[in-house]
């Protein structure tokens, strides 16, 4: 029966045209829809679908509650219900930034067709107000830079940065009172991060936010403006185009290593704003929370750092930036504190109240480079295998190091050699740490050295959010390696292997061609004389004292190297070897040069 | 035309370089066509089977005296004709220098995290001790899949499940939670048949109770972000989930018979 219904449908939709109206949904449907979210969306969304279900406690923001009949991303008017289609797009694609996922690969069609049928039965309203209407938008006009700079003029004009911020990182002097319609914190969309919007990151995404609102959230919409005429449909666009380019063109995927450049002995940027800074790659880390060791945290406010690093040769320097809507502690949050403990903690069985709490962020190294992958426990370390750590605090402000010997179990290790510098500014944190290669302590601190993977993880807390001790995000972890100097010998092999290669050949066609003349000569009755070879032989006797020379410019250069980083005794060797080599050279260049060919030897 | 497609030398050309693409593109295409997720065949195992094409071939054209002559022949002309010097040239200039490449691109230094050697199903230990108490695993099925416990327990592990496991195993038990990219290894997909459909209920038990902190070194207990279950759920709950993964999952998992009779 239903695969008739179905039929025009999926025509449709194959025909691009699915946007229009599906066929109403019949009883089946809704039996079919409600099988389905018994399985799949029943343990967030609650059997009754009021968003009560088991696991809602475990997240923020909670499941939607849909017999409230309030969606967030609609193609319809502020206060409507949304289309078929509004709600198929969030099970297809699900809510990014949320815990909400997408359907489209794990359930037929059908189902998720059933499913949307199904979701509507628990809100009267469907019923009773019937199908409603999308608002129609033109098309997006393509950006440009004076599109993206007249979108920052209203950004600021219509006052986006009360809950966003002045740079847009969702840290906004509103961004500490904000509820939802449910009465649970929720915070400011940071907008560098497009890839955590809730309604998808297209500039037609964000645009038709802008006008539809997300209902049930303090984010208002903003066709009224337009409809006032205070702004023209073309400015929204403009501020979308603007809301968009602060987030990178792709989501940003992290690296498994992450480089650290050299740079030349004493170029070393040595603070923050070091304009050094801009050349350096940066490498994302997505950080999660902390859901592995008692007392567990859900509501994580750091989701990732931006890790930039240098060294040159005697000295490493990192640039952590991660964006944090506070500057911790801030009274002004404390509120906020206490919203987010009621919604997330009791369930660990803590009795925690609002407090000034610090930010803060602990980058972990292994004590020892380990051989291989035998590293110790990321999360700091167990009580056989420390980890060793820099320890950053919003209080008092600077960085110290320590052996951590599990979550919260770790043993001071001062702040010799350590140098950091801190700012935050709207919603950003940006800390410097800078140390020497090899360590004030050996026995208990890692030694830098270039070239190898050395593992590094991150943990990051938001006070104003709550976090301390276990409670904060964490990372698995990562490699860092330092750049090593291209070494000369990198030039060397290729050229050996070219020449190597070529000579080869040269042989191989000599041979077969002498032995080609001597069977057609065979043929011919004609015995060839031996044939003298005075000008390959003295060839050759150049090639070698020329293979000779560029060996022995190699072993200067290591010389060189040696002496210029100090190693003293490998610069002496290789002089050493140099000399020998610069002989070598010097004797089959002169010899075969002065030799005279004679004619054949006598046998 | 015919001259070249009846030529043994041309032939073998064509054999090995067709057998090198379906090796390298080929095998990798077809995993998609039946709906399974597909990954590029390793390096090394192109290499492997090109060269046994290529031993194949030459086995071939050598085991006739006058197909190994015609073989010949080419590579022969290339080498001593006049005619042909700029073929000759060419392939002097360009052997060598693509040698030299690839001696360059394998000594230079590169950026590569450390080969992880990490077993993903590491041999259970015969016994554990679950919060003082001693369990032994060999020969243990599931206490709760019993006709009048099934369904409650079903239940409960869903529940339990999406409590806990859920942010990073995925909803749809697909590795697919909102915290799974942020770990790496990545969390295991429970679904399908390569991962717990391979395995005894008691080894999932072993694997829940103990997480990565509880695995043999081979496993790389130092980067699993599993945690240790026993910390937070009691064995009946355990259970419970383990019995709701497969029955959610559409698996059933092996059982001791099973292993019995494979032994
Ligand atoms: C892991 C928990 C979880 C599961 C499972 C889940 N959802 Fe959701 N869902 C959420 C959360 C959380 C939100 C609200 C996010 C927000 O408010 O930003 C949500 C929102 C929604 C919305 C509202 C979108 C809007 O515009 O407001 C719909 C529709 C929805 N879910 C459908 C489903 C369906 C259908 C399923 C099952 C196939 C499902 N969900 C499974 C967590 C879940
Ligand atoms: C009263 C506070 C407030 C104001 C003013 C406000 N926003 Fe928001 N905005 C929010 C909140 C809260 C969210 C997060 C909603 C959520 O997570 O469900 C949000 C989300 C967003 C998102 C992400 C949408 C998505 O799909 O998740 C964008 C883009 C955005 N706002 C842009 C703007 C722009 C541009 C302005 C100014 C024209 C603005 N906002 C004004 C509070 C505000």
């Amino acid at each position: 029966m239903r695969s008739q219904t179905r039929l025009p449908a999926a025509v449709a939709a194959l025909l691009g045209l699915s946007a229009l109206h599906p066929s109403p949904a019949g009883a089946q449907d809704v039996e079919r829809g409600r099988e389905v979210y018994e399985q799949w969306c029943s343990q967030c969304h609650g059997s009754e679908g009021d968003g009560q279900g088991p696991a809602a406690e475990y997240m923020i923001p909670r499941p939607r509650d849909f017999t409230t009949g309030l969606y967030q991303i609609r193609s319809t008017a502020t206060g409507e219900l949304p289309t078929d289609e509004d709600i198929l797009r969030i099970i297809n694609e699900g809510m990014p930034g949320t815990t909400m996922p997408g359907w489209e690969e794990e359930l037929s069609g059908a189902d998720r067709e059933a499913l949307v049928a199904y979701i509507k039965t628990f809100s009267q309203f469907f019923e009773t107000l019937g199908a409603p209407e999308p608002l129609e938008f033109p098309g997006a006009p393509g950006a440009s830079e004076e599109r993206i700079a007249e979108g920052r003029l209203f950004y600021d004009s219509i006052q986006c940065f009360e809950c966003h911020g002045a740079e847009g990182r969702g840290d906004g002097e509103a961004s500490s009172t904000l509820q939802d319609d449910l009465g649970n914190p929720i915070r400011s969309a940071d907008l560098w991060k497009a890839w955590t919007f809730n309604g998808g990151s297209t500039v037609e995404d964000i645009y038709q936010r802008l006008r539809t609102g997300l209902d049930g959230t303090p984010m208002p919409n903003f066709s009224d403006l337009i409809d006032a005429g205070f702004m023209t449909d073309d400015q929204l666009w403009n501020l979308a185009h603007y809301v968009r380019s602060l987030s990178p063109e792709e989501t940003p995927t992290p690296e498994e290593v992450i480089v650290v450049g050299q740079v030349a002995p004493g170029e070393l940027p040595g603070q923050l704003a070091d304009e050094r800074w801009g050349q350096a790659e940066s490498f994302y880390v997505p950080l999660v929370g902390q859901i592995i060791e008692n007392p567990r945290w859900f509501d994580p406010s750091v989701d990732g750092v931006w890790v930039q690093a240098l060294h040159d040769g005697s000295e490493v320097a990192f640039r952590l930036t991660w964006h944090d809507r506070s500057r911790s502690p801030d009274p002004g949050w404390l509120e906020w504190q206490g919203w987010v403990l009621d919604a997330m903690a009791p369930r660990e069985g803590e009795n925690l109240e609002p407090a000034p709490r610090p930010d803060g962020i602990t980058v972990q190294f292994p004590p020892t480079i380990p051989e291989g992958m035998d590293m110790p426990y990321f999360l700091m370390g167990d009580g056989s295998n420390p980890v060793y750590q820099w320890q950053w605090s919003s209080v008092p402000g600077t960085a110290v190091k320590a052996a951590a010997r599990g979550l919260d179990i770790y043993e001071p290790l001062g702040a010799e050699g350590l140098t950091s510098e801190a700012a935050w500014e709207a919603g950003r944190w940006q800390l410097l740490l800078r140390r020497a290669l090899v360590p004030a302590d050996p026995a208990s601190e890692l030694q830098f050295e270039i070239g190898v993977p050395i593992p590094i993880a991150f943990f990051a807390w938001d006070g104003d959010n709550s976090e301390e001790g276990a409670r904060g995000s964490v990372s698995s972890w990562y490699f860092i390696q330092l750049e090593e100097e291209t070494p000369p010998s990198t030039y060397m092999a290729p050229l050996v292997a070219f020449l190597f290669t070529g000579g080869l050949g040269v042989l191989v066609v000599r041979r077969a061609q002498r032995r080609d003349r001597e069977v057609q000569a065979a043929a011919a009755g004609i015995v060839l004389p031996p044939e003298p070879r005075p000008q390959m032989a003295r060839n050759f006797g150049f090639a070698v004292g020329a293979l000779w020379l560029l060996f022995a410019l190699a072993a200067a250069g290591n010389s060189v190297g040696g002496w210029a980083a100090g190693q003293t005794d490998v610069g002496f060797w290789w002089a050493v070897i140099t000399g020998f080599l610069t002989i070598a050279a010097s004797v089959a260049l002169i010899g075969t040069a002065r030799h005279r060919y004679q004619g054949p030897r006598k046998s | 035309m015919g001259r070249y497609t009846k030529h043994p030398f041309w032939q073998s050309l064509a054999v090995v370089v067709v057998s090198y693409a379906l090796i390298r593109w080929g095998i990798a295409y077809l995993p998609g066509l039946v709906g399974i997720t597909s990954a590029p065949v390793p390096a090394s195992v192109v290499l492997q089977y090109t060269a046994i094409v290529l031993v194949g071939v030459l086995v071939w054209v050598s085991d006739n005296e006058e197909r190994w002559t015609r073989f010949k022949e080419p590579i022969h002309a290339a080498l001593v004709e006049p005619d042909k010097k700029v073929v000759r040239m060419s392939m002097m200039a360009v052997v060598p220098l693509l040698v030299a490449f690839a001696t360059f691109n394998n000594v230079r230094p590169t950026i590569s995290a450390p080969a992880s050697l990490r077993s993903i199903h590491p041999a259970p230990p015969t016994q554990i001790t679950f919060r003082g108490e001693t369990i032994v695993l060999e020969g243990l099925e599931n206490p709760l899949r019993e006709p009048d416990l099934e369904e409650a327990a079903f239940e409960l592990g869903k529940e339990l499940y999406y409590q806990n496991c859920m942010p990073c195993h995925g909803d749809y038990l697909n590795a697919g939670g909102h915290y799974a990219p942020g770990f790496n290894p990545t969390p295991l997909e429970l679904r399908g048949s390569s991962t717990i459909a391979q395995l005894t209920e008691s080894f999932v038990f072993w694997r829940i109770a103990k997480g990565g902190p509880g695995l043999p070194r081979e496993g790389g207990p130092w980067n699993s972000a599993m945690p240790v279950w026993e910390d937070f759920l009691t064995a009946d709950e355990i259970w419970a989930v383990t019995l709701f993964l497969y029955d959610q999952a559409g698996i059933a998992p092996r059982t001791w018979e099973e292993e019995g009779i494979e032994e």
